[in-house]
């Protein structure tokens, strides 16, 4: 029965145009960027030299496709959690506001089965949406501006070989879907209990922000509650990069997404189980 | 018609926070009847609907499907229902075809009834079309088609008629009375009384939640040929009134009688005698009364 579940959810939202948006969002907007750091590569290398070059001289460029897909994730990891949640604000609510609960719900299934296939395929898109949008960059950018070292700033400059660069991105693929998907459940939590699909995504990017801003404000307080909050680990991309990777950082940061992710998955499936449908 | 009970409800009761959908309501629903849920907007057909269906969770009593409580077996009693409540709904982006497709698998019905049943609408012909293009009666019997998917042996059509124009309720009853002919047993919720004068064969009728009325339809045609006389001295009335041949006694209480008779109400106040005390003489009450 999940298995048909499942296949239902999948099949309804390969149907609906919003779906789309973030593919073809990010597929848009990585190459303008690509093509911007290309034609701007001059710059960026003076001010990534900075002041290292009145001590160093520096031979060939900087600027390559692993640099670009680095700089690219940088840029856009903030804005991901809008287009993470287009689908997560409205699986739920949007059954609730068009009445189609009323056909689905009235047949002999489980509604914790009918909520699970729904969260599976918010995970799924979430999981393909994140490596859609590094994989994405890197083909891009490797095509369009070649490969070699990448070049990252970590306690001074740090060259990273082409073999350690990718590892490196595909950590930072792991690490930025870990919070991608506690950004999806607190949406998916919202889309449960909201009736329209406007509200889930409002609130969800407003804890992002929120959250965000208290990870840059250096008060005491916020400093303490901080390493508890997920919304501290939305550029935590950043650590794939460091040398040595700070594993331990990573594992902390998997268990705060995932005590959170439990909370609010546990929080939709109590509601959702005990809700009158009455739209 | 069999005087089986097919489902049986007591005692249900539902609130909405202060306010009181559904009032200690009981009646059963007979086996292979048209069951007409009657009551004006808001007197809680369409929640009791959604209780049977299980999309209300939180609800007081007790309702019974084959002698068994529903809330212990509500997975086989869901199986043996199909429901169409309040106006359809469909995924608007998916075809009619694709839209049964996903509650046919969950209802672990074969392909071929989609089929089946789009012939039965008549909805064969735009079966690839997206729902979203379809006019109201197209998706009323597209309602009724997903309700009739899985073969239910009972149908819960909350509203049936609602917004379509004449001729689609002309089709619709038709449909509905077809479907009863194939042997299901029908309840039907509706607030118009020419519906159900037109298709039930049984009747409960809702008010601000409570049961007002619950019989057989020929029991409500049948009594709303009595008249009732209130007043003091029945006994001499009903001496007068059997001595008169023209009314048969049904019932009589202290201060109430209850009379059958060709007569109307001016006639039969002739017959009664002078030295008795009259307080009224009414017309049992029928359908139309019994709504208001």
């Amino acid at each position: 029965m999940m298995k048909l579940l499942i296949h239902n959810e999948f099949q309804k939202i390969i149907h609906r145009k919003r779906t789309y948006i973030g593919f073809i969002l990010i597929g848009i907007l990585i190459p303008f960027i690509v093509g911007a750091i290309d034609s701007g590569g001059n710059m960026l290398e003076k001010s990534i030299y900075g002041q290292l070059s009145d001590s160093f001289f520096f031979v060939g460029s900087l600027i390559n496709g692993y640099l670009a897909t680095y700089i690219i994730i940088a840029v856009l990891i903030t804005h991901m959690p809008f287009l993470s949640t287009i689908v997560a604000a409205d699986i739920v609510s949007g059954e609730y506001s068009k009445g189609t609960f009323r056909l689905y719900l009235s047949r002999p299934i489980s509604r914790s089965k009918v909520l699970f296939s729904k969260l599976i395929i918010v995970y799924g898109y979430t999981i393909l949406l994140m490596g859609f949008f590094i994989s994405y960059a890197l083909l891009i950018s490797l095509i369009w501006l070649g490969t070699g070292e990448l070049a990252v700033f970590h306690m001074g400059l740090l060259f990273l070989s082409e073999d350690q660069a990718l590892i490196r991105f595909f950590i930072a693929f792991i690490t930025s879907t870990v919070v991608m998907l506690t950004v999806s459940s607190l949406c998916f939590l919202i889309s449960t209990i909201s009736k329209n699909s406007v509200t889930p995504i409002i609130i969800t990017i407003s804890t992002v922000f929120v959250g965000t801003a208290i990870s840059l404000i250096p008060i005491e307080f916020f400093e303490m509650v901080n390493p508890y909050l997920f919304t501290g680990y939305i550029n935590s991309y950043l650590s794939a990069f460091h040398d040595p990777i700070p594993f331990d950082n990573i594992l902390k940061l998997i268990i705060v997404c995932l005590s959170w992710t439990i909370f609010f998955i546990g929080i939709a499936f109590n509601h959702f189980n005990k809700k009158d449908i009455t739209d | 018609m069999s005087n089986k009970d097919s489902i049986k409800l007591q005692n249900i009761q539902k609130r909405f926070g202060k306010t009181k959908a559904l009032d200690d309501v009981s009646f059963s629903i007979p086996e292979n009847s048209i069951f007409g849920l009657l009551g004006p907007n808001g007197s809680g057909k369409s929640t009791l609907m959604r209780i049977l269906s299980g999309l209300i969770i939180e609800w007081k009593g007790e309702i019974f499907f084959e002698e068994k409580n529903i809330i212990s077996n509500h997975k086989y009693f869901l199986r043996h229902c199909g429901f169409l409540i309040e106006n359809p709904t469909f995924y608007e982006y998916l075809t009619a075809h694709q839209n049964l497709s996903l509650l046919a698998k969950i209802t672990k019905c074969s392909l071929d009834s989609i089929e089946k049943v789009l012939v039965d609408v008549d909805l064969i012909d735009v079966s690839h079309k997206k729902v979203g293009d379809f006019s109201y009666g197209m998706k009323q019997r597209l309602g009724i088609a997903q309700a009739i998917l899985h073969n239910p042996d009972i149908l819960f059509l909350d509203e049936p008629n609602n917004g379509l124009d004449p001729l689609g309720i002309e089709e619709m009853n038709k449909t509905i009375l077809g479907l009863h002919e194939k042997g299901k047993t029908i309840c039907v919720s509706t607030h118009i009384i020419n519906d159900v004068e037109e298709l039930c064969s049984d009747i409960a009728i809702l008010k601000e939640g409570k049961l007002i009325h619950n019989s057989s339809m020929e029991n409500l045609l049948d009594k709303s040929q009595d008249i009732v006389i209130k007043g003091k001295e029945i006994h001499l009335m009903k001496k007068y009134l059997t001595g008169s041949n023209a009314c048969k006694i049904i019932s009589s209480e202290t201060e109430k009688l209850v009379i059958k008779t060709d007569l109307d109400i001016h006639s039969v106040g002739r017959l009664l005698p002078k030295n008795t005390t009259v307080r009224s003489i009414a017309k049992q009450p029928n359908l139309v009364d019994l709504f208001k």
